[in-house]
């Protein structure tokens, strides 16, 4: 009698269900990508309320005034009582004098001065953060690197709502 | 004269280039897919600076706060009010006063100091200042002192 020899069993894995997954991860990554510029903080030194206990000042603080329109937009820069113009150049040039009253970017006065933002209650927030900026520093020749001209940042008392 | 056919050549296709492929962009995804970034808000469209850099050490506390607009698809303001977005949720700058301070007493509770809890104030470009200002001193009354405001680098 001839006896047929059966045939092996298949060893190939069933690989649908992984391919289903796998293109479910994909599809998820794919969807939840979010392509944005990298995000970064602006520390700011608030005063606490009420004033708190009087600090012995080395330095003055350097005042920095945005004046704004009915709008929001910014129509005046101001550093101590020196127009400045609006605009970039306007921040450009709040940028070069900042350096000039700290004495050169990195010195050592650069942590002992503090820039005072006044700004009008309905300007527009992109104005404020601009400014800071501007005092903060510049980028360094490598694009990387931040050359501080001040380390404190605090804002000027509120202003009241002109709409309330 | 018995004809054995000749077996049927295979219909199934080779998968391996593919889920090759296919493995390389998953690892691709998940490795730009930025998890950290759950407390953002895709409405808030932040303030762009050069000067923005990711801070060096990560901030072990911190309140992250989205103050926006509802806007319409073309970029129009829905409400001329800004909202502080929570997650499902929009509120009014000064609803947010009582959120402040359980957030407060919940960093109390977990005996972290709010010294070391850093606010993180994500608002939109158009937000009014004196607005963003409203939020700090109304933090400041929730005995919450470090603050920082969140700004986007350029993107080339």
């Amino acid at each position: 009698m001839k006896i047929k020899q059966q045939e092996p069993a298949s060893l190939q894995q069933q690989t649908t269900p992984m391919i289903d997954v796998t293109f479910q991860l994909l599809t998820f990554f794919m969807f939840t990508l979010r392509i944005v510029g990298p995000e970064g903080d602006f520390n700011i030194n608030m005063p606490p309320p009420g004033g708190g206990a009087a600090k012995a000042e080395i330095l003055p603080d350097i005042k920095v005034r945005l004046l704004a329109d009915p709008n929001g937009n910014l129509v005046s820069l101001k550093l101590g009582d020196r127009q400045l113009g609006i605009g970039p150049g306007a921040f450009q040039l709040l940028n070069a004098e900042i350096l000039k009253l700290v004495g050169g970017a990195n010195a050592a006065r650069s942590t002992d001065i503090e820039v005072e933002i006044d700004a009008d209650y309905n300007l527009h927030f992109d104005n404020v953060v601009k400014a800071i900026g501007a005092c903060t520093g510049r980028l360094g020749p490598d694009g990387k690197t931040i050359i501080r001209y001040v380390e404190k940042i605090k804002f000027a008392p509120p202003k009241t709502n002109p709409d309330v | 004269m018995k004809f054995r056919s000749p077996p049927m050549p295979s219909a199934e296709m080779d998968m391996t280039p593919m889920m090759d492929l296919t493995f390389q962009l998953i690892s691709f995804f998940m490795m730009v897919t930025n998890f950290d970034q759950t407390q953002v808000d895709e409405r808030v469209r932040l303030p762009t600076d050069a000067l923005a850099k990711p801070p060096e050490v990560r901030v072990e506390h911190q309140l992250v706060v989205n103050i926006g607009y509802k806007r319409a698809k073309d970029g129009t303001r829905l409400d001329p009010q800004p909202f502080v977005f929570l997650q499902g949720e929009e509120l009014r700058i000064p609803e947010y006063r009582s959120r402040l301070q359980q957030e407060a007493r919940i960093y109390q509770a977990k005996e972290v100091n709010l010294n070391d809890v850093t606010v993180v104030v994500r608002a939109d470009s158009d937000v009014p200042s004196g607005q963003v200002q409203e939020f700090i001193k109304m933090s400041q009354d929730a005995k919450f002192e470090k603050f920082t405001l969140r700004a986007q680098q350029p993107i080339d």
